[in-house]
């Protein structure tokens, strides 16, 4: 339900308010129980609880961070794993792509009396970016285009700061106790990430191109692994599902334009 | 290469494992983030284009989701595959029963799972 009743304007400070508020319940919680297993395999290879800590607020993606601790402990050569966090992470590009648009005002030159305004600067894009992963990715598709657009920069950043500080704690106490796991709660915790990301998703999807993308991406993964060398599947069948489905959600606007021409 | 990297690590002594961290972590991924801040420079938020990009990062989730059930890691392998499909299932029906309620789904979805590795372990 759209919460419209105020159409006033939040302040930078109850925007990052609603942020927080926003990032305090489930988002949190799925990123804890996800990132409580990097805590473990960062000491499984005799690295300090520190380090992995940093990984969680330097890589900002958990799959990486468990191929980066996962790798060293099979001896897995360092700059192979440079490789390997490399390609995995190309799938920020159309992540960082499609979400920092929502947050970055323009610059307008001077025009009919108005001052010139300055758009978002760099530097802020660039911390803007480093705080994308799937968690804020899915919250802030779902979420920023309904606010107002001078809200979304300190709601985005109270949200995903906050997250990542939830994420950050967990970690560094999965270090200390993700043996003493009951293996059921473990394949629980395992399971956070697969079925947050689906219904979220799912909550996410607005239009019919969403829908299509979802459920192509999820039905052709099978298909793809088979054909595409591993590393590649995801990109492969991300770009040729996403591709179609586009191209499909096209087709239909296309029609649907003849028909009313008609 | 590998000379380099054991002086490296001789050297920064006690900080190697964040070196790691900030090197072989950090930069390979960060990357893409900074390198996306200068491809979206001058697309507004309506450009027809991220219509496409968008969908792009849906399927590629979508298909994340389906690789962590197909290919799953530790405990997760030990559910059967019946019941980490079903878990799923489980989880999307009660988001949609319960008028599109993302905690419902988690928790329904983490019941049936927790249940079944229950199960297969007793």
């Amino acid at each position: 339900m759209p919460d419209d009743s105020s159409p006033a304007l939040k302040s930078p400070r109850q925007a990052a308010l609603a942020g927080l508020k926003a990032a305090a319940g489930l988002p949190s919680f799925m990123l804890m129980a996800s990132l409580i297993g990097v805590g473990g395999l960062c000491r499984d290879v005799g690295y300090p609880m520190g380090a992995a800590v940093a990984s969680t607020i330097l890589v900002w993606a958990g799959p990486a961070q468990m191929v980066l601790f996962g790798s060293i402990a099979a001896g897995v050569a360092l700059p192979l794993i440079a490789v390997a966090i490399c390609v995995s992470s190309i799938r920020f590009v159309p992540m960082c792509m499609s979400i920092l648009p929502l947050m970055r005002e323009p610059a307008v030159p001077a025009r009919d009396g108005q001052p010139a305004r300055k758009g978002t600067p760099t530097w802020l894009m660039l911390i803007l970016a480093h705080f994308v992963a799937v968690t804020a990715w899915v919250e802030g598709m779902r979420r920023l285009p309904a606010m107002p657009k001078p809200e979304r920069i300190p709601y985005f950043l109270a949200f995903a700061s906050t997250v990542m500080l939830a994420a950050a704690f967990s970690t560094g106490a999965g270090y200390y106790l993700i043996a003493k796991l009951p293996p059921a709660l473990a394949a629980g915790l395992l399971f956070t990430s697969p079925i947050y990301f689906t219904v979220a998703l799912a909550a996410g999807a607005r239009q019919s191109v969403d829908w299509l993308a979802l459920v192509l991406g999820f039905g052709a993964a099978p298909l793809v692994a088979l054909v595409v060398p591993a590393g590649f599947d995801l990109m492969v069948g991300g770009i040729g599902m996403g591709t179609l489905a586009y191209a499909i959600h096209r087709l239909q606007q296309a029609r649907r334009r003849r028909a009313e021409g008609a | 290469m590998t000379a380099t990297l054991a002086a490296l690590e001789h050297w920064s002594g006690g900080l190697w494992p964040y070196l790691v961290v900030i090197l072989f972590g950090f930069l390979p991924s960060e990357i893409w983030r900074w390198a996306s801040v200068f491809l979206v420079r001058g697309l507004s938020e309506d450009a027809e284009i991220l219509v496409w990009v968008r969908a792009v990062a849906t399927a590629l989730l979508a298909g994340v989701v389906a690789k962590l059930l197909l290919v799953p890691s530790g405990a997760l392998a030990v559910v059967p595959v019946f019941w980490r499909w079903g878990a799923l299932g489980a989880g999307i029906l009660a988001f949609f029963v319960f008028r599109k309620s993302m905690l419902a789904g988690v928790i329904i979805g983490e019941a049936v799972l927790i249940s079944a590795a229950l199960l297969a372990a007793g």
